[in-house]
């Protein structure tokens, strides 16, 4: 039932203008890079966002599915970069989806991109929990940077690298936390960073300057780690 | 926005957006690419912040767990019942005649048989019982008289009838 009811959408959606930014994904990168006229193609075969929205005000599972494929990843790293751990960060995303479920008869299509609420919601609720959580940080929870063995294992080197850097981001002050991984891990673009954020793209720039500047504070010693491991495995 | 690129606004844009010409902002772009293509100076800090790009990226990130999707996936909107019933087959009714349609405008609960029947049971059974049990009912002028062979005949019908003579033994 589920799945005729997104094949008639799909059908639906097929006769549509694609619109810029409107959610649509690129259907299979592992595959090469598609001609121009296959990628308009295989857009014009994905529903949008706004027709999977309405499809979830029905209850259409199949609808629930393709939004989560397209959203869920995206939202989760989001939150597990802000919140630097995955049992929050799957809290937030599953908030955040519950927030689309609740909503969803009541999107209007047009009026807003999709993607840029939910990355607004994400964001805020991330906001909120951390400054709900700043009184009670315990010092000894924070995992710590000065950490300086990396071991002889090269894995366990790779992972004690992401470790050190997913600290150094948690040490970050929220809004420059909140910027950086909007624009350097979501890849969005300034102006709608600063949407997100309810800022100015001039406050998002001094955001972003500020958080790479005490980032490469932070983690000078291991940009240097990252470089001799990199050329002892060119070498 | 800046129509000419200058080295420090592209050092401004680089420690910013990163090394990735696709988050630095899309009106500076064109100029911040061409002096990239004609600088090497410019290359120079766009590499450094590649290294350091590189080293941001290393930060951990999993995919969405099977028991989350699952959550979500059972607390999804669910269809309404509707709150209209559905249209009645119209050819039906019309083929019912104008008597069929009379007797459901009157009796809209189904077959009008099973009252019309219970009915005249009824009729049945009190013909019956009166023609056995000798109680006959006479007219007069304000009210209605019943004669009955016992004195608790009497009282039962004076009562039944909301008489205001009640037989004191029943008042007491």
């Amino acid at each position: 039932m589920a799945d005729r009811r997104l094949e008639a959408l799909q059908g639906a959606g097929s006769g549509r203008r694609p619109r810029m930014g409107d959610g649509r994904l690129p259907v299979d990168k592992t595959s090469g890079p598609p001609g121009p006229a296959r990628a308009r193609e295989m857009r014009l075969e994905q529903p949008s966002d706004d027709d999977l929205v309405a499809a979830v005000a029905t209850g259409d599972e199949a609808a629930c599915r393709a939004l989560m494929d397209r959203h869920l990843t995206r939202m989760l790293a989001l939150a597990r970069r802000m919140l630097g751990n995955q049992a929050d960060a799957e809290e937030v995303a599953q908030e955040v989806f519950i927030r689309v479920w609740t909503h969803a008869d009541r999107w209007e299509p047009g009026k807003a991109q999709f993607g840029t609420w939910l990355y607004r919601v994400a964001t805020n609720l991330c906001l909120d929990r951390l400054r709900k959580k700043r009184p009670t940080d315990d010092i000894d929870d924070m995992p710590n940077l000065a950490s300086g063995d990396p071991g002889p294992d090269r894995q366990f080197e790779q992972r004690e690298l992401a470790a050190r850097v997913d600290a150094a981001l948690q040490e970050l002050p929220e809004r420059q936390r909140a910027a950086i991984v909007l624009s350097h891990y979501q890849g969005l673009g300034n102006i709608e960073a600063a949407d997100i954020l309810g800022v100015t793209v001039e406050a998002v720039e001094s955001l972003l300057s500020r958080a790479r500047r005490q980032l490469r504070v932070s983690l000078a010693t291991e940009k240097d780690e990252l470089l001799r491991s990199k050329e002892i495995s060119a070498s | 926005m800046q129509n000419e690129m200058t080295i420090e606004r592209l050092r401004e844009i680089v420690e910013a957006y990163g090394a990735s010409p696709a988050r630095w902002p899309e009106a500076e772009r064109p100029a911040a690419e061409a002096m990239l293509a004609a600088s090497a100076h410019a290359r120079a800090l766009v590499e450094d912040a590649a290294r350091f790009d590189a080293l941001l990226d290393m930060a951990p990130v999993e995919a969405p767990s099977a028991a989350l999707t699952e959550r979500l996936v059972a607390a999804r909107p669910r269809a309404a019942a509707p709150l209209v019933q559905p249209a009645p087959d119209l050819r039906a009714r019309t083929t019912r005649g104008f008597f069929g349609g009379l007797v459901e405008a009157v009796w809209p609960y189904g077959s009008p048989a099973f009252p019309a029947g219970a009915l005249a049971a009824a009729l049945v059974m009190g013909v019956a019982l009166g023609s056995t049990s000798g109680i006959s009912v006479l007219d007069t002028d304000n009210s209605v008289a019943a004669i009955t062979d016992t004195e608790a005949g009497e009282g039962l019908i004076a009562l039944a009838m909301a008489d205001q003579a009640w037989p004191e033994e029943w008042m007491q």
